[in-house]
């Protein structure tokens, strides 16, 4: 691998015309990286994730996916090395069945067929799906389409992830879901660029914060450090827990508190 | 469509654009020889500019041109008759006074409907409806259909994006774009119905359905210029077609 | 009288193979809070559509048993007089409900009092009113279009609240919105339930709500399981049994093995488990 990273972004500059929205934008994100992307609305957080898949380009800096300048591919020369999720992902759906619309980002990749069922059945069961393979995707609840759109990001498994409020519309299980999976490839080195108001989920599966405000990078930290510590980003129930409990540097996920904490009916004791 | 419909053609009452463009569709059929639809044409153009809308009169060229192009051939080219030599070429001089009168007619009609579409203010519109009492049900379907159109292509351009991001190639083979229809166009047309439904929910949950008497917000001024521009445009259009009808 | 009564209703909808809510019993009265809450398909969405009418009148499928919405069944075609702007519907995806043809946030709230034909001064007065209360006095000429998921469910709420309904049902209202707009609303409806408004609303955000609603509703299978106060119901098993879920302090208590009653909040976890 040697440098490559899964995404680089230097001095970038963007304008829609005459609205400058990015000023000298840089960031740098390694395998396995987890960050959230946070702003208010209209800070440009959807236009660096665009920026990020060439679905636009810089007019100054540069952008560098997957070890690749930007400059001159487009959006579907980075399909398999970057797995998009947009906002109301389930808009993209079009194919009578699950396993066939999952299985189209490979197919357009050239995969041998018996590795795209290898590789669609793979995501389905990392999702709760292989029930529904063979239904139809708009037969199927809103948040249950959501994750088939989800899946169909993950599935050519890309070095970097960009996922646009992954968990919007979302019930709890399939939240949890999406939890586990960003945290199961994480592990296995997919970088997550992740734009989200779910503070919440962001902590429990993301590590760094990077905060748009006036067209730049106003700030850019661990996400726990910025999470309480102003109005904007409240922490969470379980992170401000486990500051409390003198836990700070703890994933805030029950999964991994929940060993942390001895149950005693009555008084409870605490080992760390 | 916007909400700034233009300097000049903004102060006109909302019924007036729309009855103008009417009259220009009803005298551009009506138009006997190359004279008059060249003149109903070029009378079309200029009242457009005036009305600080030139852009819609440029931008009806594109799908004027090809269309121009292929009058020029069908009539000017082929066509029979006395033969007139320009620049080199022999044309029929019968086909292209056709040539001309077709091409103005459609240019006439292209020019108005688009300026009537860049400068239609929807809110006005709806106000001017419900300050005249009329129907709501039949203005809300008028409007919400046109705005539908912006919202469609965004929906097709987001649609495009996402299928791109998965690799689909949209450039090269015929084969390869083949391939490509059916993941634009399915989720599309899903998408249109949906919108369709969406309008449906809209309606029963905004007390839109049974509306009685809609109160205008902002209802537009009705100009005495307005009103004679009006009746002259409709008067006009009309005498021409009982001219050339019976005539 | 109750301003939402359910008696053994049940809704199947076209062309399912099962019903989606079966023999509910539901009653939610004026000046209170009712909460909805249930995994995914347990019926908390369909009670809402029946309530309101458009289940069957709009998705079609079959009713069975008494629905009383303030005291009118809301299928009959006549329920339109009746109910018309004294009812507010606010669905779990705002763009459904976007009149699509405003031009501007002002005239998207203003749209259902101009439809009724209210006076202009009153539709304006009201209006800004509304817009303050959601703190988006900023967007009123901006276009619908242009505004992000989590600013046009707070326009939707704003286009109901205009209205002054007696009903509220709302499903889902607060899932776009970050932890700030989360409490303006929650606060807003609290407001309303004070002014003496029923407010039913299906929600997943335990912990923004145990705090606000009166009673909380655990639906499983397409019927109400569980009725009661909502911090009882939370400390219980029960909750997680039906599939839904309690709070997030809760959840970690349960997940670390103790049993109930749990605690709900910061405060009571870490007096339950700190030195």
């Amino acid at each position: 691998m040697g440098t490559m990273k899964p995404l680089l972004m230097e001095g970038v500059h963007f304008a829609f015309g005459n609205a400058s929205v990015l000023e000298g934008v840089s960031l740098e994100m390694d395998a396995g990286a987890g960050v959230a992307l946070l702003g208010a609305n209209g800070a440009g957080k959807t236009t660096l994730t665009r920026l990020a898949m060439a679905l636009l380009h810089p007019d100054q800096g540069r952008v560098i996916t997957a070890g690749e300048p930007t400059a001159g591919r487009s959006p579907e020369d980075l399909a398999s090395a970057v797995g998009y999720l947009f906002q109301h992902p389930e808009a993209q759906l079009f194919a009578r069945t699950v396993r066939a619309e999952v299985g189209f980002g490979p197919e357009r990749l050239g995969w041998a067929t018996d590795r795209i069922g290898e590789a669609v059945d793979g995501v389905l069961l990392e999702l709760g799906l292989s029930t529904l393979a063979d239904h139809h995707p708009y037969d199927l609840p809103q948040p249950t389409r959501r994750l088939v759109a989800f899946a169909a990001a993950l599935v050519a498994r890309p070095q970097l992830l960009v996922l646009d409020e992954p968990t919007a519309g979302l019930d709890r299980a399939a939240r949890a879901r999406v939890a586990d999976v960003v945290l199961a490839r994480r592990a296995s080195g997919t970088a997550v660029l992740a734009v989200t108001h779910d503070l919440g989920f962001a902590a429990a599966v993301l590590d760094r914060a990077i905060v748009l405000a006036g067209r730049c990078i106003a700030q850019q930290l661990p996400l726990t450090e910025l999470l309480g510590d102003h109005p904007d980003f409240p922490a969470p129930p379980l992170l401000e827990l486990a500051r409390r409990l003198g836990l700070e540097g703890v994933r805030p996920a029950a999964a991994v508190l929940a060993p942390l904490l001895t149950s005693h009916p009555k008084t409870g004791t605490l080992e760390a | 469509m916007s909400p700034d419909p233009g300097p000049h053609v903004g102060r006109f009452h909302p019924f007036t654009p729309l009855v103008l463009t009417l009259c220009v569709a009803v005298l551009a059929v009506a138009a006997p020889g190359p004279k008059t639809a060249a003149a109903l044409y070029t009378t079309t153009v200029v009242a457009v500019f005036l009305g600080g809308v030139g852009r819609a009169a440029l931008r009806a060229l594109i799908p004027l041109a090809p269309l121009w192009f292929f009058l020029f051939l069908l009539h000017g080219v082929l066509g029979d008759g006395d033969q007139v030599v320009i620049l080199g070429l022999s044309l029929s001089r019968e086909g292209l006074a056709a040539a001309v009168t077709q091409a103005c007619r459609l240019g006439a009609i292209a020019t108005a409907s688009l300026t009537l579409y860049a400068s239609f203010s929807p809110a006005r519109f709806v106000d001017a409806v419900a300050d005249r009492g009329w129907s709501f049900s039949t203005a809300y379907l008028v409007v919400a259909t046109l705005l539908a159109l912006p919202r469609f292509r965004a929906r097709a351009l987001a649609i495009i994006d996402a299928q791109r991001s998965r690799g689909l190639r949209l450039r090269g083979s015929p084969l390869n774009r083949v391939r490509a229809i059916g993941p634009v166009t399915f989720p599309l047309l899903l998408g249109a119905l949906a919108e369709v439904d969406e309008r449906g929910y809209a309606l029963e949950t905004r007390c839109a359905s049974g509306v009685v008497h809609r109160t205008p917000l902002d209802p537009p001024l009705d100009r005495v210029g307005d009103r004679a521009i009006r009746w002259l445009a409709g008067a006009g259009a009309v005498a021409v077609l009982l001219w050339r009808v019976f005539g | 009288m109750s301003a939402l009564l359910f008696k053994g209703a049940g809704f199947t909808y076209p062309g399912a193979p099962s019903p989606a809510l079966r023999d509910c019993v539901l009653h939610a009265d004026a000046g209170s809070i009712t909460w909805l809450t249930g995994a995914l398909g347990a019926g908390t969405s369909t009670a809402l559509l029946l309530a309101a009418g458009l289940a069957p009148r709009h998705t079609g499928g079959e009713r069975t048993g008494t629905v009383l919405t303030l005291g009118v069944d809301p299928a009959l075609p006549s329920s339109g007089a009746a109910l018309g702007g004294r009812v507010a519907l606010v669905l779990p995806s705002p763009a459904t409900q976007l009149s699509g043809i405003a031009e501007t946030v002002f005239q998207e709230v203003a749209f259902a009092p101009a439809n009724l034909g209210w006076p202009r001064a009153r539709i304006t007065a009201r209006v800004s009113d509304a817009l303050t209360a959601l703190a988006i006095s900023h967007l009123a000429n901006r276009e619908p279009g242009t505004l992000s998921g989590g600013e046009m469910q707070r326009a939707v709420i704003a286009s109901m609240l205009v209205l002054e309904p007696d009903l509220w049902l709302l499903d889902e209202p607060t899932s776009a919105l970050d932890t700030a707009g989360r409490a303006l609303v929650h606060a807003l409806l609290r407001r309303e339930a004070v002014r003496g408004a029923a407010v039913v609303v299906a929600s997943e955000d335990t912990d923004g709500l145990h705090q606000v609603a009166d009673r909380l509703v655990v639906f499983a299978d397409g019927c109400p399981v569980l009725d009661g106060p909502p911090q009882e119901v939370l400390r219980g098993e029960r909750v997680w049994e039906a599939g839904a879920a309690s709070t997030a302090i809760a959840g970690l208590a349960r997940a670390a093995g103790n049993a109930a009653p749990r605690p709900l909040t910061v405060d009571e976890g870490v007096a339950r488990w700190a030195r």
